[in-house]
């Protein structure tokens, strides 16, 4: 039926959730694209487009190489006056989990013989960030991304 | 006096066959139907057409699942989806010609049926469908196939034309890296890389970002092997081109580049390399006043 276009599209390309599937190597340079995309059609400034999209690739890269797989949610947060005020990231894994948090969350610590900073980076790089994994069940892992940084989250 | 099914088939089958190829070859004038005029396509028409219809005398009442993978008939399925894979415009063509012999089949079968006045009418319909949607599948598994390998062979040789390395200058050489660098981009670009630094004795290697969108762990990590094989081969790397939101996310992350020379443009990352090897640009005027 035709109709005004605008009554049904969402406000802005860039301001719909997205889930995107990640099984191997392939996905994670697609998944950052997809978020620094995001991040670029929200205001977001390119250094932090840029943080975002290198978070998004390490922790998608994680679900890769360590749980074979997952998904990945990117949602912008929109205030109740439509103003963006950030973009969260979630990734979700039915891995074999992180048996100790704490020591993932360390510098240079890898069970993979990588460098060790892709999880603690993540953390960096990102405004909020909280990691909930149960060993044999999976990781579930949120980071938020707030479009103006408040001085105290930063590090 | 009525015929059995295999008789009538056998009876009709000069007509049934040139009316397929006639009807097939003034379908279309593009992909396959173009060449099906000449004597291959011909040949490999009528050895499908027979082995159909040679399939279709002796149906058993319960068919298997599928079709017998290493019959002739699959060989010549086979051919028909290489064939195809020469004209990929016309992606659908192996389906429409089986599609229409089944068509013509049901038409003589249905003929067949109101001559000899038989009971189970139904039967021998669903009979020839059934065999024509298993042919269906494996020409289509067949195409998906081609396709597939035809997709990774394109996208190795598209890595091949993605990592150059350049000679810039005597002991010079240049690497620009574009585009995704994966695990096995990576192992390329470090072949490639070494194999030029061995032959041409570098001294130098500028390895220049600017083509690179994101740099997260794995891909610095690529990197910094990179670099580590070109030192043992007795060259120096000056890294280029790391963007100011690169250089800040990288330092975020806690990826240092260690002791790598490191220089914002490529501009001066070959300054930097002939500085090492002892030469420079300079404007000409200087020498000639």
């Amino acid at each position: 039926m035709p109709g005004d276009p605008s009554l049904h599209a969402p406000p802005h390309p860039g301001h719909c959730s997205l889930a995107i599937p990640i099984t191997g190597e392939r996905d994670v340079m697609h998944a950052a694209r997809k978020a620094r995309q995001m991040a670029e059609h929200l205001g977001f400034s390119r250094a932090q487009a840029y943080h975002v999209a290198t978070a998004t690739s390490e922790l998608t890269s994680n679900m890769a190489v360590h749980a074979g797989g997952g998904t990945l949610h990117l949602r912008p947060l929109i205030d109740t006056d439509g103003t963006v005020t950030g973009l969260e990231l979630k990734a979700e894994d039915q891995g074999p989990g992180i048996a100790d948090l704490e020591l993932a969350m360390t510098d240079g610590y890898s069970t993979a013989r990588r460098l060790g900073c892709g999880l603690p980076g993540a953390s960096r790089l990102m405004d909020e960030f909280s990691i909930r994994s149960t060993p044999g069940q999976g990781t579930r892992i949120k980071a938020i991304k707030w479009r103006h940084s408040r001085p105290a989250d930063r590090s | 006096m009525t015929v059995s099914l295999p008789q009538f088939l056998q009876a009709h089958r000069d007509e049934m066959l040139a009316e397929w190829l006639a009807e097939w070859s003034s379908s279309s004038a593009v992909g396959l139907a173009a060449t099906s005029s000449t004597a291959q396509t011909r040949h490999v028409m009528q050895t499908l057409f027979d082995e159909i219809l040679s399939q279709l005398m002796v149906a058993p009442q319960d068919p298997p699942p599928g079709l017998d993978e290493h019959a002739p008939l699959c060989k010549h399925l086979r051919h028909l989806a290489a064939e195809q894979a020469r004209h990929p415009e016309v992606a659908t063509d192996p389906m429409r010609m089986m599609f229409s012999l089944r068509h013509l089949l049901l038409r003589h079968v249905s003929t067949w049926i109101r001559e000899a006045g038989t009971t189970p009418v139904a039967e021998h319909l669903v009979q020839v469908n059934r065999y024509f949607d298993q042919i269906a599948l494996f020409v289509f598994n067949n195409i998906i196939n081609l396709r597939d390998r035809h997709i990774s062979e394109q996208s190795l040789s598209l890595m091949e034309l993605s990592t150059p390395v350049l000679r810039l200058w005597h002991r010079i050489l240049l690497l620009p890296l574009v585009g995704i660098i994966d695990t096995g981009r990576a192992r390329q670009v470090t072949d490639h890389l070494l194999e030029a630094i061995a032959r041409h004795e570098a001294r130098v290697t500028v390895i220049d970002l600017t083509g690179v969108p994101i740099i997260d762990t794995s891909v610095a990590q690529h990197i910094m092997k990179t670099i580590d094989a070109a030192r043992l081969l007795g060259s120096r790397v000056v890294l280029t081109g790391i963007s100011p939101e690169g250089a800040q996310t990288l330092t975020k992350l806690g990826i240092r580049f260690g002791d790598v020379i490191c220089r914002a443009t490529l501009r001066a990352g070959i300054a930097e390399a002939l500085l090492i090897i002892g030469k420079r640009i300079t404007a000409m005027e200087d020498q000639a006043r």
